[in-house]
């Protein structure tokens, strides 16, 4: 039985007010949310409808010139400029006057990510931390993701699609922890994504994923495709061949190559394939390799609901297909969220670090808010479910 | 949507073939028929066959899905086929095939257990005798034998690539023997890799261990007794290269599948 009220709030409230600090990578987000007292959260899993009220949500995003990416330093230097402007900010925002008092926990991001950007965040953590009095959680920035998209979407035991810049993984919740049921073997689909985008000098702003889409939709023979790499081995797959190989028709479509006979009529020498129709066929292969391992891990635990979480999953593309896929199933249903919540913030490290604080998870023990770039999806155990 | 799916397989192969749906997966749709698609029919009349067809996916794009299917399907029957000629090695026989539309046509094996135990795939076996005798004499026999077809597949430089227990029929030979099959070769390769051959016996043993967790451990030992059989059947080489794939198995176990972290 779960008990999410374990800790009671501060102050003798009737809710619980949480800082969730993210700076995993190239996005700084500050967030604050409030969970109130509820007496059903007692017994039971309820962890997916904690009836949160989201007080604040700022970001703020380290955006690099066309063609090129986000450096370790640099990114943690824009974290740093920023950090204590967004924090000041978001407590403005949430109404937060005294932080001392009106503050149950501060959670940080602990892992996985960039190491520099991650510490200079943690490093502001623990300052608040000892300055306001207040206890900390490191959380793990893919269960993060997870508990923002079951409290959003309200999808009780979903199969998860969590796909973002650093990870691409299917994930289904199975005795306190959530377990990988398939992943990508090398790069994630973000990571394939920007470094395409690199190639291509295709804008960083907003976000290269989002300029790859809009380029897609631009696509004008969608009959035709440019054939790419299938790369899906069981439940897992693999992206770095796929990313090789269309670089190569990028970099002869920029410099002209007409012996390449996929991009150049070998008899006219007429240009046949654009940026766009590179995008689109991109996409489409990318995500049918997604969507198909997210069906056999369905398949496999026997479940009918799906939930994309992660920076990729604001793509609509990708959720129009998994759409599709669950249409087929037996009262197959499809979660999503939008960009505030998809993309790396600050209020699903605080909602899923409240869980652990509720569940009595805080420290004020420093040596344990030691960040780490490696930290496994499934190492967190997930106290706060059933 | 499985009905879609029966309707339209259904008019592919015409109203002469009656079809009876056994098992829908993430990938394929099972059925079973009694008509043979080419011998004249009173030859076959008695015998039951499998359809297996993997259906067009909406959400991938047609050119995708088309190169798919074909792949597929092509790699299934011609590893189905290759598998069949090795002396030894029990897999069901490819009957036909039509790989632009996704069909493939074997051989019908197993028969229902006595006792409503089901039907006869090492799952519904080991169950059957786990209420009365779980280390009965005809398990271990077949156990070893089970490991023995592994073994033969893996000497070969083949792989299943989803070893589970359902995926294992057992044919029933005399009174009381059975022979093992394997079945469903939608993830096999052709593999030389040791890490292939690793990570299918931890697939196996995931599967044995979740499923008859009591007597795993007495289970997984007469399974790589058969394994190993082979192997050493075949002098120093055998030997030495049963240590590689046992020690990478256990590599395998260790790390549980995954690597630790990538990117």
């Amino acid at each position: 039985m779960v008990n999410l009220n374990t800790v009671l709030p501060k102050n003798g409230r009737n809710y619980y007010v949480a800082l969730g600090l993210e700076g995993s990578a190239n996005k700084l987000g500050v967030g604050v949310i409030k969970h109130p007292l509820l007496a059903e959260h007692e017994d039971g899993d309820l962890s997916f409808k904690c009836e949160s009220e989201i007080m604040a949500n700022i970001r703020d995003t380290y955006v690099t010139p066309p063609g090129e990416g986000f450096l370790p330093r640099d990114t943690a230097r824009h974290h740093r400029n920023w950090c204590v402007r967004l924090i000041k900010k978001a407590l403005q925002e949430a109404g937060i006057k005294e932080p001392s008092r009106d503050l149950d926990v501060i959670c940080f991001t602990r892992g996985p990510g960039m190491g520099a950007p991650l510490h200079s965040v943690a490093i502001a953590a623990r300052t608040i931390s000892l300055l306001w009095d207040i206890p900390l959680v490191g959380v793990n920035h893919c269960v993060g993701h997870i508990e923002m998209g079951r409290e959003i979407t309200g999808a009780a035991n979903p199969v998860v699609l969590y796909v973002s810049g650093g990870n691409t993984q299917v994930i289904a919740y199975s005795e306190k922890r959530y377990r990988i049921f398939g992943e990508t073997l090398d790069i994630a689909i973000g990571n394939c994504l920007d470094r395409f985008a690199r190639t291509l000098r295709i804008p960083n702003t907003p976000s290269p994923g989002y300029n790859i889409e809009q380029l897609a939709k631009k696509c004008s023979d969608k009959e035709a495709l440019v054939e790419l790499p299938y790369t899906v081995k069981g439940m897992d797959l693999s992206m770095s061949g796929i990313l090789a190989y269309i670089e190569t028709l990028a970099k002869d479509l920029f410099k002209g190559n007409r012996k390449n006979k996929t991009l150049f009529d070998s008899k006219t020498g007429e240009q046949k394939i654009g940026v766009d129709d590179l995008c689109y066929a991109l996409q489409e292969n990318l995500f049918a390799m997604l969507v198909e391992i997210t069906e056999r891990a369905m398949a496999h635990v026997n479940s009918n609901q799906v939930l994309i979480v992660g920076g990729v999953g604001c793509n609509e593309r990708l959720q129009e297909m998994m759409g599709q896929m669950c249409g087929d199933r037996a009262f197959g249903q499809v979660h999503a969220t939008d960009e505030r919540f998809c993309i790396d913030n600050g209020v699903m490290i605080a909602q899923a670090g409240l869980l652990e604080y509720r569940m009595g998870q805080a420290t004020t023990d420093f040596s344990k808010t030691v960040v780490t770039q490696k930290f496994r999806t499934d190492e967190v155990y997930v106290g706060w479910r059933e | 949507m499985s009905q879609e799916i029966v309707s339209k397989v259904s008019s592919y192969l015409t109203p002469h073939v009656p079809l009876n749906l056994i098992a829908q997966g993430a990938e394929a749709v099972v059925f079973t028929t009694n008509v043979h698609p080419y011998l004249p029919a009173k030859d076959s009349s008695n015998k039951s066959y499998i359809i297996k067809y993997r259906p067009a996916k909406r959400y991938r794009h047609p050119l995708i899905d088309r190169s798919l299917t074909k792949h597929r399907t092509l790699s299934e029957s011609r590893l189905l086929a290759k598998l069949f000629l090795i002396p030894g090695l029990k897999v069901p026989q490819l009957i036909a095939c039509d790989v632009y539309n996704g069909y493939l046509w074997i051989e019908f094996l197993g028969e229902d257990l006595p006792n409503n135990g089901g039907f006869s795939n090492l799952k519904n076996f080991l169950w059957m005798f786990a209420s009365s005798d779980p280390y009965d004499p005809i398990v271990k026999e077949t156990l070893i034998k089970v490991g023995q077809q592994i073994g033969l597949l893996h000497w070969n430089d083949y792989c299943h690539g989803d070893l589970t227990s359902s995926n294992i029929v057992l044919v029933r030979e005399g009174f009381q023997s059975w022979q093992p099959y394997l079945i469903d070769f939608g993830l096999g390769s052709s593999s030389n890799m040791v890490e292939d051959k690793g990570v299918d016996l931890y697939v196996l043993e995931r599967a044995i261990v979740s499923t008859h967790s009591l007597f795993a451990e007495t289970y997984k030992e007469w399974l790589m007794d058969g394994f190993s059989q082979v192997y050493r059947g075949n002098g120093s080489n055998g030997e030495k290269k049963l240590k590689e794939v046992i020690s990478r198995f256990q590599e395998v176990r260790m790390r549980g599948r995954k690597r630790s972290m990538i990117g």
